[in-house]
């Protein structure tokens, strides 16, 4: 009797649970669970209207997908799978046939070339599943010679239009090239496209040459040299590489510089004394101020995106841990709280994160924190991963990593700020010290 | 009995001796094919033979500014800011581009740098990139669709029962005066007046099945006049607002839907089908701070309707942001439902809409 009554109890329990509550209105569903993976594209090779267009043609639709399907937030589509050619640029899109590959976003192009050094390229791109194009289509005109930014400029358009991120394709990177083993290793300033390409070299490698910055346009860049014996400031034109050194009171030694926003002032060490501290100099007329006035070592400034606040590190405390304080100097609160040491931060230029750079149990990381430390988040691990900096949209981070042994050398990482896509930056020989760019204009 | 041990023992003693001692266990190494005669010399004569086969060292002088291979010159000049116009540039506006220095060539200067004298910076290199608009893309024409009529053909009357005699059908009539036993039509076994294959179906044949019709409504319960007594007065207030109420329903042009709900099950179906086609590996940080309701009408078919779905809200991110998170929504309700939702046709009324929240406050950088 109580076997058959738990029975009728379960039926009973089950039959109310299958049945749902009683619908007022539509349907409502809660969707809280998806999917995380590359969303597939495809991008057929561009047209090219004219014959000296040919070879450019090809070459630019590589570097867009080769642009997209870095982010790792897409995978482009083989050739090969296509079931549709677009033999032209002007032709209507057959939606089913792109829906049948799987295809959710579709790239097409044309480039044309006047002959004379001059080049168009135009763009479309379309979101398959919804049948409709994907904001309007775009033209760049420009030289010949520049190709590879054009080709960055439409990369940029289509993740923007797609992820609704800022772009950051079409920007540069400043870094010191290694060269040589680890007990006499050569320095010198490169410059290259994000992606590794371009490369060319600023300074001879005649001194060591340390922590490039870029300036808010882009034109210019700080950097640390050891040209007199110490360390000394220097200012670089990127367009015509020339320089100066900033001037300091003698007897001093100056690195760890980085551009205020307005790209008048800068902020820097100053060792005086024995003593390390915080300083800002008008680039201009070359007036300092003192910033901070501590007994202990305040090194690697960085400017909120508004300017009115400076993230730096510290070890006031006995070990290094990040520091913030406004931008004219005053009280510092502490924002790192975690096991082990922190350093080398640096400012989102959206301004709601850290990025830094942590050492704990002999492990080196680069992770990110929101300004009153909550949310730390470690992106990586290894044996020296360090000096991280971000990209114009604030979505990755390019930093440097070190192998292990007397072989080790330096090579550029860059993650994506979830924590994906770790990817070494193809460079000639070793690279360190990474500085991003602004977006080109 | 121990007989045979003693003769065993003694056997397998002499047959263990012999392969000890017999030399069956014994083998001769294998044969040397070649030998090589080497010899021992000293250290320093070892590194004066290393020194003599190496190379000499052309390490990267790192004075020496080899020019690196470089692809293009990295585009140094002034952009026009990306904007969109209406008409694309005459050719005369745009500038004729200088060559940009090769800076891998130029090497900083090697006399003492003068902190006093900030280096006037020399003209960018000019290179416009005019950005334009296109007009809009050509719409495909769509693909002809199967052609089905709106309404199901009726489906042909029953075949005639075979029989020896011709007999027409007997149904109950209402005005029927003389009660007569029902029977089916009858008719002899005739032959067609011409052949019909397969490929040549009657235009009259159906095409498809009927569809299953959803459940009807239940009918509102009719007064009549033996029902209700003539002497009641129809005053009563709760009476009229219950009728006017249910007038108002009966007139509003969507209804609530009736008939059984769905069950969990099912809606859980529904949930899991458009969760594996919502894709928000390509969202950006914004979007996927962004929760965004999705309202979508369905077909019969179970398939979305796509020019209904449209966004009814949205919160936590910005209005940039929910536009991707709805698009990344919209993306997975047709995808997935392409070849129709696994949804209990008889229960359409209550699919028809549906509204669905698409939540990724537990996906965000996990």
């Amino acid at each position: 009797m109580r076997a058959i009554l738990i029975f009728l109890a379960m039926v009973f329990s089950l039959a109310i649970g299958s049945v749902a509550v009683a619908q007022d209105g539509p349907l409502r569903l809660r969707i809280t669970d998806g999917v995380i993976e590359p969303m597939p594209f495809a991008i057929p090779a561009f047209q090219a209207e004219s014959a000296a267009a040919g070879q450019l043609a090809g070459d630019i639709s590589r570097v867009v997908a080769a642009d997209l399907t870095g982010t790792g937030l897409f995978r482009e589509i083989s050739p090969d799978a296509f079931i549709s050619t677009v033999s032209n640029f002007a032709s209507p899109v057959q939606y089913a046939d792109w829906k049948a590959i799987n295809a959710q976003a579709l790239i097409t192009g044309a480039v044309n070339a006047d002959g004379q050094g001059n080049i168009t390229v135009k763009f479309r791109v379309y979101d398959v599943f919804s049948g409709a194009e994907l904001g309007k289509g775009l033209q760049f005109a420009g030289t010949a010679q520049g190709w590879r930014r054009m080709a960055h400029k439409v990369a940029d358009e289509v993740y923007s239009r797609i992820t609704g991120e800022g772009k950051y394709f079409d920007s540069r990177v400043v870094f010191v090239s290694e060269t040589g083993p680890k007990n006499d290793r050569k320095k010198r300033l490169g410059i290259m496209d994000y992606d590794g390409a371009n490369v060319q070299y600023l300074t001879d490698s005649s001194a060591i040459v340390l922590a490039p910055r870029f300036s808010p346009d882009g034109n210019q860049v700080l950097y640390t040299s050891y040209e007199t014996g110490f360390p000394r400031i220097y200012v670089l034109d990127v367009n015509n590489v020339g320089r100066r050194a900033i001037d300091l009171p003698s007897g001093t030694m100056s690195f760890a510089p980085r551009f205020a926003p307005d790209g008048q002032t800068a902020v820097f060490s100053l060792t005086t004394g024995g003593n390390t501290d915080l300083y800002t100099v008008n680039l201009a007329s070359g007036a300092l101020t003192r910033l901070t006035s501590a007994p202990s070592i305040e090194t690697a400034p960085s400017y909120s995106p508004d300017g009115s606040r400076i993230v730096f590190e510290s070890d006031r405390s006995g070990n290094q841990q990040l520091y913030v304080m406004p931008a004219g100097g005053g009280d510092a609160t502490r924002i790192s709280f975690g096991a082990g040491r922190y350093g080398t931060p640096v400012w989102s230029p959206r301004g709601d994160l850290v990025a830094f750079t942590k050492q704990n149990r002999g492990r080196f990381h680069i992770g990110v924190m929101r300004l009153d430390g909550s949310e730390e988040r470690l992106l990586t691990a290894s044996f020296l991963d360090e000096g991280p900096t971000w990209s114009p949209n604030g979505r990755v981070i390019m930093f440097t990593r070190e192998t292990q042994g007397a072989q080790g050398a330096p090579s550029l990482y860059s993650v994506d700020i979830s924590g994906r896509n770790l990817k070494p930056i193809r460079t000639d020989g070793g690279a360190s010290d990474p500085s991003w760019s602004p977006l080109q204009r | 009995m121990q007989t045979g041990y003693y003769i065993s023992g003694a056997g397998h003693v002499g047959l263990i001796c012999f392969m000890l001692f017999g030399g069956l266990l014994s083998s001769d190494p294998l044969p040397f094919e070649t030998t090589t005669n080497v010899s021992v010399i000293s250290g320093e004569e070892f590194a004066a033979l290393v020194a003599e086969s190496t190379p000499d060292a052309v390490a990267v002088q790192p004075d020496q500014t080899e020019t690196p291979v470089v692809e293009e010159a990295p585009s140094l000049s002034e952009v026009a800011p990306v904007e969109e116009t209406p008409a694309p540039p005459p050719p005369q506006e745009v500038p004729e581009a200088e060559t940009p220095p090769d800076v891998s060539e130029l090497t900083p200067p090697v006399t003492e740098v003068e902190p006093d004298a900030p280096v006037e910076p020399a003209p960018p290199v000019v290179e416009d990139t005019v950005t334009t608009a296109l007009p809009e893309a050509e719409q495909a024409q769509e693909q002809q669709a199967d052609r089905v009529a709106p309404e199901a053909v009726a489906p042909p009357p029953p075949d005639t029962q075979v029989a020896d005699t011709v007999q027409e059908a007997v149904t109950e009539g209402e005005d029927a005066t003389e009660q007569a036993e029902e029977a089916e039509a009858t008719a002899p076994d005739a032959a067609a007046t011409e052949i019909v294959t397969e490929a040549e179906t009657p235009a009259s044949a159906p095409t498809q099945s009927m569809r299953p019709q959803t459940r009807p409504t239940r009918p509102a319960p009719v007064e009549t006049a033996q029902d209700t007594p003539a002497e009641e007065p129809q005053t009563d207030a709760i009476a009229d607002a219950v009728a006017a109420a249910v007038a108002d329903a009966a007139s509003d042009d969507a209804p609530a839907p009736s008939g059984p709900p769905l069950t969990r099950g099912e809606k859980d179906a529904m949930r899991v089908a458009v969760s594996s086609c919502w894709n928000v590996g390509s969202l950006s940080t914004d979007a996927l701070a962004t929760t965004v309701v999705v309202a979508v009408e369905m077909a019969e078919n179970a398939t979305p309707v796509s020019g209904s779905i449209r966004m009814l809200s949205f919160e936590g991110g910005s209005e940039a942001g929910a536009r991707q998170a709805f698009e990344a929504a919209r993306r997975a309700i047709i995808r997935c439902g392409a070849r129709g939702y696994n949804l209990p046709r008889e229960k359409y009324a209550q699919w028809r809409e549906i509204e669905m929240t698409f939540d990724p406050s537990g996906m965000r950088l996990r």
